[in-house]
């Protein structure tokens, strides 16, 4: 490989060093300076993880090719304080509680350090906008703001350094703001997430994925691939045993790589293990692979049609799960209704964007012992399917949980950590995979869409009297949870309330599209947004405040659920009584009051953002706008 | 991913012009190259292999900026963040730090120039409107029989569709020269479906300048991008407007003006309606940040 | 009409907790170990919402110790007992309770020991913050010191525990059961400003209201909250994985858009703690119902705000725009017919 000399500045120390023409900065600092605070959460310059200071400036390192850094002062996360210290910024962050998985953190840290750096002064306004760069996907940056401005005063001497410290606990440590454990480490950029772990003599692994949504693999040579130098094996479905593969959540239909024909575009179809990446993924496109691609379906109702491609062998009919609850007598309900509405309501794939991509570690220890270090959400599962798959007994696999950047459940299903293993076993050396973030979104599962066709029948008093509730879901190329989320979305479907009569069908059907799997609330949200949606236009037809509507169908001690389960608990009441009076709601019904209400702009609001609060002075203020 | 051979980064024009023209088949000129590395991954270019960068951000030549006779020249390493933080930069361009403060984020504004952005001549980037109201004129430098000889273009020239401009092999840009406007108030009006890293659907750069009463439009600069390859400059409306009273009911008119001069090029519903309100803010809201005058509209005046 | 249009809108939610339909099962080792400090070992997945820290709450507050001085070991299949996934708002509730559990049964032996070689009886004694006492008299001294005791006279003082969750499966036909033994309601209330020249929306506050059983750490839950309200912000606006017939246009965060800095409303947070009388410590969870209400009650306010229903997310303001631009009298289609039934009714 091409290489180049630089010399440049690096926390204080010179470097003098040849590295590969081809680097980042970013590769520059993680992989020869071994300084893995700096992340790549996508590559691409949108997301803020790989910022630092070259020369004085903020720069997404990502971006920067590395001869471009040459002669430079750079300033990465482990350089702004001594070892073993913390900047007053690095400790606000830890005391407001502004790292939750920590893998934006040391990108965020970076970037409010250059906001006060470049403008000690800067209000929220501003404070806001230099941090635009910078993503977070489980905070809702609230605390980090927090952390700022409470950093800018510290810095400023307006509150004193003891601000920083942790609060005195009262008579217990339940009910006390502990400050997190784990934020220290996080906030200095010290803790090593899987694709930060080096071992010696470790191979690089890349994927060879489908371009095919749905295709028969008809051969795979990969002679050619094999013969390169510098790799050291490639495998595919031949080599994990045929009669036990398969993974998966509730319906094990999943192959550690693509077995006979591809489901989905960036299934994975073989893998190269090489003595480094840029090694590994040539050899990607030296492995010849023959398709015959196969019709596809990419809707779920054209997939539950008579005649239509199937998926899985095993679900002719494309059904993945349905779930149907039912209570009371919807027609009579309908029947005694005095008001009817019914409308249709649809949601879209979701993706968990969680800033760490996929990364795994995987080797066999001297004991025998199949060893995969990965961000898993369940390594409880995967040792237990992994272990069954390749014919081993269980404590022969060991799943080692690697800190998370970041899950929301994309990180349940084990859609790598089959090939580690593979390799890690036939090579006998220690094999790492990092995920790109394009390989990330078209190989993990999404939050499934939804069609959700609703009729609710009401009293004029406000009574909902039925419920018909039909919710369609694309389920993608495997069952992943779709099991689980049509079970909780039916469950959960009809909302908070009592209702005597009702009908709820959900149903995940099984296409040729990336996969739906776990994402947060399972299912809860798509049938609660369609649930939530039509009780305000039920109040809006009864000239009710939805509020009140809302009560008047609440569960309570008592109710019995969709799925008739008593509850013997049930604090709706005390929620909506607080929601109303925290948001100083005015009371009234739905029907387009905005611009009569008198709660709005309160000093529980922000400002909108119209851009430019660094040079135009707050003009738009709350106070403005409203008026 | 990308890989590459070498990396050059000469320090004065003649030595990356020299670069530049033997450079081989498939290497690419940067400056800030903000874009090159989001563009070799999966999804768009894939892996790509360049076998030499030569980049332009050492280029001695290239610092700076200068003004006379009402225009500014500014170097080619001119940067986005520089618009948002260079006090004559500020003063002399009314509506750059608006457009800039839409352009990504502090990070990519630290290290993406003016002229970069101009060169891949994307239909949505945000720098060609700004600078086509400014009436940019971008100099072309190269090297002709070991003399270095430039040759110039307006925006609209430069541009010649979505990723193509006028640039030959062995030509760099050097300048980008622009009006110098001290006194006029701008604006930039961007739409997203954020308020960081937008990419724009539409966007519309103002600049005006209202007489020392207040009453009258001297001078109106209307131009926008995302409508078409080259960004538009709405002169119809422009003359339109030029020597009017400044009132809500002549914004209004200009502002359906523009809209059915971009109906005719663009089928794009949502463009159409989204250019209606975009230039009567943008008029009204460069008005605002006019600072040295107290703008009086006429139906305020007569109530 | 105005450019800028404020509107109000909210919404219910609710949830269960744990997995469902299932019984749920976490277990739990724990240390009383030298220097009074503790070590915690429990299959627990932080995966950024703050398990750890509550879990070295939960201990420290029943062993009597500060969570600093709480070690928890790693997740390790060979290392550590089964506490199952992170997901289905879970480990709060179920490793939550069998730390709390196992860290009961460590004291009970340092305990018994203390309780033996002071000659009192084992209630007398209570442990907070580092100090052990009995209430039987003036003797106190720090758990580095009972620690010492107790190894002394031969006994390590370790606890372990599992906790249950019971749930029920589903009947196949009508789906009736009891798929958990917990469930948790929210409220939220969203304020936003909607472009109407773009179609562009802006969330101002919302109003976050969750029963969350006890919050153990508060500045946690209220993490999780915002997180969750920004999660559903991008859902509802902004976030859109889109392929076609199996292709992919959204490779990357260019294309696949969500919430900056930028684009968050003040949350205000509301703690409802409705205790949870089937487990030791009361508390529930947070992690998902957060982000249930939020998307509805920022449709039910745009709907207050420009008189705009809207059915599909996201809502984009491409998709607000023309359907502003296109406004038919939708909204009446309910009012009139409601009316007009209520007129039946009524003469009827």
């Amino acid at each position: 490989m091409p290489k180049l000399k630089i010399d440049l500045e690096v926390n204080n120390r010179k470097i003098s060093k040849e590295t590969d023409a081809h680097k980042r900065l970013l590769d520059f600092l993680r992989d020869d300076l071994n300084l893995t605070g700096t992340k790549e959460g996508c590559g691409a310059g949108e997301c803020g993880t790989c910022s630092v200071f070259v020369d004085g400036k903020l720069v997404k390192s990502c971006l920067m090719p590395v001869a471009k850094a040459s002669g430079a002062k750079i300033e990465t996360i482990e350089g702004l304080a001594d070892p073993g210290s913390l900047t007053p910024m690095q400790k606000a962050f830890h005391k407001t509680g502004a790292s939750q998985c920590g893998y934006c953190i040391p990108g965020m840290v970076m970037a409010a350090t250059s906001a006060l750096r470049e403008n000690p002064k800067a209000d929220i306004e501003e404070i806001k906008e230099r941090l635009g760069g910078n993503i977070c996907r489980c905070t809702g940056y609230t605390k980090i703001f927090e952390a700022v401005e409470l950093a800018k005063a510290v810095i400023a001497g307006d509150m004193p350094e003891e601000a920083l410290n942790e609060e005195e606990v009262g008579k217990s440590y339940i009910g006390h703001n502990v400050r997190r454990l784990d934020a220290p480490s996080k906030v200095s950029g010290r803790l090593r997430y899987a694709a930060d772990m080096k071992m010696h003599d470790m191979l690089q692994m890349q994927v060879l994925r489908s371009p095919h949504p749905h295709a028969k693999i008809v051969s795979i040579d990969t002679s050619e691939a094999e013969a390169m130098d510098g790799v050291v094996c490639v495998i595919t479905s031949d080599d994990v045993p045929e009669q036990t593969d398969g993974f998966g959540v509730f319906v094990h239909d999943q192959p550690i790589m693509a077995r006979g024909k591809v489901r989905h575009v960036g299934e994975a179809v073989a893998a190269v293990a090489a003595e480094d990446l840029v090694i590994a993924r040539k050899a990607l496109s030296k492995i010849k692979v023959v398709y015959e691609e196969l019709p596809g379906v990419y809707d779920p109702e054209d997939a539950m049609k008579k005649g239509a491609a199937v998926v899985h062998d095993y679900a002719p009919d494309n059904i993945v799960k349905h779930i149907p609850v039912r209570k009371g007598d919807v027609d009579t309900g309908f029947a005694n209704a005095d008001l009817i509405l019914e409308d249709e309501f649809s949601t879209q794939q979701v993706e968990h964007a969680y800033l760490e991509p996929e990364a795994g570690i995987a080797y066999v220890d001297a004991d025998d012992v199949v060893v995969v270090i990965s961000p898993s959400q369940n390594i409880t599962h995967h040792r237990h399917m992994l272990s069954h798959i390749l014919g081993l007994p269980i404590n022969k696999v060991r799943f080692i949980m690697s800190p998370v950047g970041g899950g929301f459940g994309g990180k349940e299903d084990m859609i790598y950590q089959g090939m580690l293993a593979v390799v890690a076993m036939k090579t006998h050396r220690p094999v790492q995979l990092n995920f790109t973030r394009e390989e990330s979104i078209i190989a993990s599962a999404k939050r499934h869409p939804s069609r959700t066709h609703y009729k609710m029948g009401l009293k004029w008093n406000g009574e909902i009297t039925a419920i018909q509730f039909s919710m369609i879901s694309d389920g993608g190329a495997y069952g992943m949870s779709s099991e689980g989320v049509m079970r909780k979305a039916a469950i959960l479907s009809c909302g908070p309330y009592e209702v005597h009569n009702l009908s709820v069908d959900t149903t995940a059907v099984y296409t040729n599209n990336t996969p739906s799997g776990a994402f947060r609330t399972f299912g809860g949200m798509q049938a609660q947004f369609a649930t939530e949606s039509m009780m305000d236009m039920a109040a809006e037809a009864l000239g009710m405040d939805p509020f009140e509507i809302r009560r008047i169908n609440m569960m309570k001690i008592g109710s019995k659920t969709h799925t008739q389960h008593k509850l013997t608990a049930a604090s709706l009441d005390r929620c909506l009584d607080a929601a109303e009076t925290e948001s100083r709601w005015e009371k009234g019904t739905p029907n387009v009051r905005g611009d009569k209400r008198s709660d709005l702009g309160g000093d529980d609001t922000r400002a909108p953002c119209t851009l430019g609060a660094r040079f135009t002075n707050g003009k738009n203020t709350n106070e403005e706008r409203v008026a | 991913m990308l890989t590459c051979d070498t990396y050059h980064l000469p320090t004065t024009l003649r030595s990356a012009l020299e670069l530049w023209s033997k450079a081989p088949e498939g290497s690419r000129l940067v400056s800030g190259a903000t874009d090159i590395l989001p563009w070799a991954r999966e999804g768009r270019a894939g892996d790509v292999h360049i076998p030499s960068f030569v980049d332009v951000t050492r280029v001695a030549e290239f610092e700076g900026h200068s003004v006379a006779h009402g225009r500014i020249r500014l170097g080619a390493n001119v940067v986005y963040q520089d618009f948002l933080t260079d006090g004559v930069l500020k003063h002399l361009l009314p509506c750059m730090p608006y457009c800039a403060i839409w352009f990504a984020d502090d990070q990519i504004r630290e290290q993406a120039t003016l002229a970069g952005n101009l060169a891949n001549a994307s239909p949505v980037a945000d720098g060609t409107p700004a600078v086509a109201a400014l009436n940019g004129v971008v100099e072309l430098a190269r090297l002709e029989n070991g003399e270095i000889k430039t040759r110039n273009f307006t925006v609209s020239d430069f541009i010649l569709g979505p990723g193509r401009t006028v640039l030959q092999s062995g030509e760099i840009i050097s300048s980008v020269s622009l009006d110098a406007l001290a006194g006029y108030g701008g604006s930039f009006q961007k739409v997203g479906q954020r308020r960081s890293l937008v990419i724009s659907i539409a966007c519309c750069a103002a600049l005006v300048k209202a007489d020392s009463t207040g009453r009258v439009f001297d001078d109106v600069r209307l131009a926008l991008g995302g409508v078409g390859p080259r960004p538009i400059r709405l002169n119809a409306v422009e003359s339109r407007l030029r020597g009017e009273k400044i009132s809500r009911r002549t914004i209004n008119s200009a502002a359906q003006l523009a809209a059915d001069e971009v109906a005719s090029r663009s089928r794009q519903e949502y463009r159409r309606s989204v250019v209606i309100g975009f230039v009567k803010a943008g008029i009204e809201e460069a008005l605002e940040n006019q600072s040295d005058v107290d703008v009086k509209f006429e139906e305020l005046e007569n109530a | 009409m105005e450019r800028k249009l404020r509107g109000r809108g909210m919404a219910a939610s609710w949830y269960g907790i744990a997995r469902t339909a299932t019984i749920d099962r976490a277990g739990a080792w724990a240390e009383l170990d030298d220097g009074g400090t503790a070590k915690i070992v429990t299959g627990v997945t932080e995966i950024g919402e703050g398990i750890l820290t509550l879990l070295a709450q939960v201990a420290a507050d029943e062993l009597g110790i500060k969570p600093s001085e709480v070690t928890i070991g790693d997740n390790d299949t060979a290392r550590s007992p089964e506490a199952a996934h992170a997901g289905a708002t879970r480990q709060t509730y179920m490793i939550g309770n069998s730390v709390h559990l196992a860290a009961r049964e460590a004291k009970k032996h340092l305990f018994e020991q203390l309780a033996d070689h002071w000659g009192v009886e084992i209630d007398s004694l209570q442990s907070f913050d580092g100090e052990v006492w009995s209430n039987d008299s003036n003797l106190r001294i720090t758990m580095e010191e009972a620690v010492v005791i107790c190894k002394a006279r031969g006994v390590v003082p370790v606890g372990s525990a599992s906790f249950t969750a019971h749930g029920t499966g589903l009947d196949p036909v009508d789906g009736s059961g009891s798929p958990w033994q917990t469930y948790v309601f929210g409220t939220q209330v969203a304020e936003v400003e909607v472009d109407t020249y773009t179609g562009e929306v802006q969330v101002l506050g919302i109003w976050a209201v969750h029963d969350v059983g006890r919050a153990i750490n508060p500045r946690g839950v209220e993490g999780q909250i915002e997180g969750g309200v920004v999660q559903g912000l991008g859902q509802a606006l902004m976030e859109d994985y889109q392929t076609v017939n199996g292709h992919t246009s959204t490779h990357g965060f260019a294309k696949y858009i969500l919430p900056t800095s930028l684009d968050i409303p003040q949350i205000n947070c509301t703690l409802v703690e409705d205790h949870d009388p089937l487990s030791p410590l009361g508390a529930k969870g947070i992690g998902e119902p957060a982000l249930v209400p939020t998307a509805p009650a920022i449709m039910n306010a745009i709907y207050d705000a420009i008189g705009v229903r809207m059915k599909s997310l996201p809502a984009t303001p491409e998709k607000i725009l023309e359907a502003l631009n296109k406004k038919t009298h939708g909204r009446e289609h309910y009012v009139s017919a409601a009316r007009e039934q209520r007129a039946q009714a009524h003469r009827g």
